[in-house]
């Protein structure tokens, strides 16, 4: 498809779609996470649905500098793509990354209305990486295997998504202190 | 931006450690005697915990059997029939075990966590 030159009117009858600067952010964002997700899919893990999240921190970014909105579209669009990308469209593994999408910006949608000072990038990734596991382990739960067990696994998941979970916070902070550096400079 | 915790960060952080240390506690905590033993008589039921050591007797249909607790198992020591199964049966210590003495009619089921049958096979 070729892209139509700027400035040119469109033919009768179609019309135009100028993407805006907004759906642009989006794409590139939403981009880099799929890329992201797709890398850590390749990874090994030693328990079924451990894994670093590392795209949560493209969320996290999204989250902060362009408002919940802009992190939803990321997040939706990641998990979209990414199952396309690995095959796993629809599936269980798709359903679940969906319900700990989910969950995640729910609870991310909660925690940037918290008065005061709020949450920093820090308690942000730990809020999402937790909600996100906990969204994961009641799909698991209420569509796969409802079985008292599941509570068995949640204990070392958690765990792991908590410290991943302050990691993508940690990564989510140096990147938005360098970006202002850049600005300042 | 420096990094500095919020109060609101602290808060997530502590009920995050709170959340994990609850499911590790239910995970890995064992928390006292989960099996009973069910004793089914002709005259009734009756449930005997496992955490506590001793013999007891059942009226059953022909006499009396003597069941005796120890070390969270449970087993036949007597009882008046005539083929002996119930005692050469050995030991129940597992929920979902069971040992009988047909003859007289008295069954013992351990009951617990985890002893519901996947799949009955004959």
């Amino acid at each position: 498809m070729k892209a139509p030159a700027t400035g040119q009117a469109a033919p009768p009858g179609i019309t135009p779609l100028r993407p805006e600067r907004e759906d642009l952010r989006v794409a590139a964002l939403a981009a880099l996470a799929v890329a992201l997700h797709v890398l850590e899919a390749a990874l090994p893990s030693p328990v079924p649905g451990m894994k670093p999240g590392l795209a949560n921190v493209v969320t996290l970014l999204a989250l902060v500098r362009f408002g919940w909105r802009t992190a939803a579209w990321v997040a939706a669009l990641r998990v979209v793509v990414s199952g396309l990308v690995l095959g796993t469209f629809l599936s269980p593994t798709f359903l679940l990354s969906a319900g700990g999408a989910a969950a995640a910006l729910g609870a991310l949608g909660l925690a940037v209305r918290c008065p005061g000072r709020g949450f920093s990038p820090l308690g942000l990734g730990l809020v999402a990486a937790m909600a996100h596991m906990g969204g994961q382990l009641l799909v698991a739960w209420a569509l796969f295997v409802p079985h008292p067990a599941v509570a068995l696994l949640a204990a070392p998941l958690m765990t792991a998504a908590a410290a991943f979970g302050t990691l993508s916070g940690i990564i989510a902070w140096r990147i938005l202190a360098q970006e202002e550096a850049t600005e300042q400079a | 931006m420096r990094l500095r915790p919020t109060p609101a960060d602290l808060l997530a952080f502590a009920a995050a450690a709170a959340v994990v240390a609850a499911l590790h506690l239910h995970a890995w905590g064992g928390g006292g005697p989960v099996v009973t033993a069910r004793v089914e008589t002709p005259a009734g039921t009756r449930l005997l915990p496992l955490d506590r050591p001793g013999t007891y007797r059942v009226q059953g249909a022909l006499g009396e059997s003597v069941l005796e607790v120890r070390e969270g198992a449970v087993r036949f020591v007597d009882s008046p029939c005539r083929a002996k199964v119930c005692v050469r049966s050995g030991w129940a210590r597992a929920a979902g075990d069971l040992v009988a003495c047909l003859p007289n009619g008295v069954v013992v089921t351990l009951t617990g966590p985890g002893g519901e049958y996947d799949a009955i096979n004959f």
